[in-house]
């Protein structure tokens, strides 16, 4: 079923494309979240820079070189909100670490910040991580300062921040970006599913295509399709094309080697009738037994001939109006002697038959032609359409076949009445066609006493 | 009744004379499709027996082109050629009648007497006119039920004017339909035929119109 592998390969399509999606997804989303964090900490590092550079700028020595710093000229007033978040402390380098004059801000309240032992050298930066009150994480930012006419003494002045804003400030981003990933993750998602729709559609119009052709609509797949499939569908057809041709040219032969006997027996019957006088020749006699089983033989290895090339090809349809109005016309010059009375139902032209044009003249023309020749009136035909099913019944009003004779009829070479011409096949052909194409044929009393012949045939619709 | 049989096979077409003369036709022959087109559309025949598979020009071609150039007598089509739709093309070409070797010779026979019947309007194979009959079927003539014995020619003119009830044929017509093409024509000898039939017939039923010829009437 091409449904079910246009399917598997929809879902493989899908599949390798969301797994592909959902790495990249993930993937962006840490390289982005370490670069916002990187920065949010540059950010923070060089707020607390240039606090320290204003602190700085605030700082005092007396005479003796002892450095302090009027809190009431520091206007951030997280200066002085105890655990604010934000701190600065000032000691004497080398000095004990509750030693007099180290400074603090109000916020370190009676804690106090511990930076690393080293010392930074003139003018350069030292950037720690540390803890501070509450243990919380800090980021401490010093440098060494010292009055330019005490330069021994050295002090150092450290300025801390709360890195929790940082966290905070990272995961609020974190949060954002999971979301925004997440629906360009789905709406991703959406156009793949998209993509495949639109890149397996020509599958499914081919499917059609072969539905078309099943159903005898098309003898060829119709359409255009990508340029990946077109040469397969060209292809294919191609090999639709030969298959006719093929079974065509098998015909045409099987035809003329019968029709090339037919004239060489016509002419030894002939001869064997005219030897056949009052008193029959035993030679005449025999030619003339085996020319007619010669004869026999020949129509029904082409019958048979013409059974077996049908079928096999998809895409037949024969509208059934005007195969039956021709055979009609023959019917009427052939048994014109008759003068019988030939009613046909209108058919709509739409009416089609799923098989060989050949294969329903056949069906046909034998069904009429032994009703003409029983017939002693009328001949009726009507047809109907039910549920894909082409119903035909042909009716003579002929002295009908009787029940128990009817299945003897169907089988090869029976001849009820062996003085009516006809070579005895004509039923027996309809039955064999009529079962290929998994229809039905029944035969039954007429409502005029004749015989009712019904054939059921695969519709196109 | 003159016929044109047009058979390419020769043993065959040998045979189909015989069978066609024996039956009391006159029979002109062709074995191609051109000579049978050429025949057909110069001389005028009661009917034709025409096979499809000819050489030079098929059957099919040549039928199509009598029927386009209004060409009217009914034909018969033998051919080995027995499919439908063979039958519904040859039919529809403006063939009458379509029979499928091998045959036979009373069919073929029986048919072509049907189509030169038909095609002079008369429905039944018994012809009648007055107290005089004529059975299409066995040749057998009688006279208010009495048998009436003809010869062969004799009967050949009057089946040549009981086909034509009230109409006026001449004598090169009755001529033409009674002998053969090659055959050397003498219209006098159509006078002697007429005279014989007037005394073995009640004598008013051929009327003579000066002039123009014979003409069959039943008694007023």
């Amino acid at each position: 079923m091409p449904w079910r592998r246009a399917l598997s390969l929809r879902v493989r399509w899908l599949a390798a494309t969301l797994a592909a999606l959902a790495v990249a997804l993930v993937l962006a989303g840490v390289f982005l979240h370490s670069l916002f964090q990187d920065h949010v900490l540059r950010q923070f590092q060089s707020t607390l820079t240039q606090q320290l550079d204003q602190l700085t700028a605030r700082l005092e020595f007396d005479a003796a070189g002892q450095a302090s710093i009027d809190p009431a000229q520091l206007s951030d007033p997280r200066w002085h909100r105890p655990y604010s978040g934000l701190y600065w402390q000032l000691d004497e380098v080398g000095a004990p670490a509750d030693a007099q004059g180290a400074l603090r801000s109000r916020s370190l309240w009676d804690d106090r910040l511990r930076p690393e032992p080293d010392v930074p050298a003139d003018g350069q930066l030292h950037v720690h991580p540390g803890t501070g009150p509450r243990d919380a994480p800090l980021l401490l930012v010093e440098r060494t300062v010292y009055p330019a006419d005490a330069p021994q003494r050295r002090w150092r002045l450290v300025v801390a921040g709360d890195l929790q804003e940082v966290t905070a400030a990272s995961d609020r981003f974190a949060r954002v970006l999971a979301l925004s990933l997440l629906g360009l993750g789905l709406l991703l998602a959406l156009a793949a599913l998209a993509q495949v729709s639109v890149g397996l559609a020509p599958l499914r119009a081919l499917q059609r295509a072969l539905t078309a052709l099943r159903e005898g609509r098309t003898a060829r797949l119709q359409g255009q399709f990508p340029a990946e499939v077109q040469p397969l569908i060209d292809d294919f057809n191609r090999v639709l094309d030969r298959n006719a041709e093929v079974v065509e040219r098998a015909r045409t032969q099987a035809g003329n080697l019968a029709h090339a006997l037919k004239t060489p027996l016509a002419v030894l019957d002939q001869a064997a009738s005219r030897a056949d006088g009052p008193d029959p020749a035993p030679l005449a006699a025999l030619v003339r037994d085996q020319v007619g089983r010669a004869r026999r033989h020949i129509d029904w290895h082409l019958a048979r001939a013409r059974v077996a090339a049908s079928q096999r090809l998809p895409g037949q349809r024969t509208p059934l109006a005007p195969v039956l109005a021709g055979l009609l016309r023959v019917m009427s010059k052939v048994h014109a002697e008759r003068a019988l009375r030939l009613d046909c139902t209108d058919i709509p032209a739409d009416w089609a038959f799923a098989g060989e044009e050949q294969d329903l003249q056949e069906m046909l023309g034998n069904l009429l032609d032994n009703a003409c020749l029983w017939a002693r009136t009328r001949v009726r035909v009507e047809a109907r359409l039910d549920g894909g099913q082409l119903q035909v019944v042909v009716e003579d009003d002929g002295p009908g076949i009787a029940p128990e004779q009817r299945q003897a009829v169907l089988a090869r070479g029976v001849r009820l009445d062996e003085a009516t011409p006809g070579s005895g096949l004509g039923l027996a052909i309809v039955a064999d066609l009529v079962a290929l194409y998994g229809g039905a044929l029944a035969l039954e009393a007429g409502s005029a006493g004749g015989l009712l012949a019904r054939i059921s045939l695969p519709a196109v619709r | 009744m003159r016929l044109l049989l047009v058979e390419d096979e020769p043993t065959l077409r040998a045979q189909l004379r015989e069978g066609l003369m024996a039956a009391g036709y006159v029979v002109d022959e062709a074995d191609n499709g051109r000579d049978a087109h050429f025949l057909g559309d110069t001389e005028t025949f009661d009917a034709v027996v025409l096979d499809l598979g000819l050489p030079v020009l098929d059957g099919l071609t040549v039928l199509k082109r009598w029927r386009d150039a209004g060409r009217t007598m009914p034909v018969l089509i033998l051919t080995a050629r027995d499919q439908w739709n063979e039958k519904v093309a040859g039919i529809d070409a403006g063939a009458d009648d379509y029979l499928t070797k091998p045959f036979h010779m009373e069919e073929l026979l029986a048919r072509v007497r049907a189509l030169i019947r038909r095609a002079s309007g008369q429905a039944s194979p018994v012809l009648r006119c007055g107290p005089l009959a004529l059975d299409t079927r066995s040749g057998r003539v009688t006279c208010d039920g009495q048998p009436v014995p003809l010869t062969s020619h004799e009967y050949k003119v009057l089946d040549y004017l009981m086909h034509r009830p009230g109409a006026v044929v001449s004598r090169s017509e009755l001529t033409e339909h009674i002998y053969a093409q090659d055959f050397d024509r003498d219209s006098n000898t159509i006078e002697v035929f007429v005279g014989r039939l007037r005394k073995k017939l009640p004598p008013e039923l051929i009327e003579t119109v000066r002039g123009l010829g014979y003409r069959m009437a039943p008694p007023a």
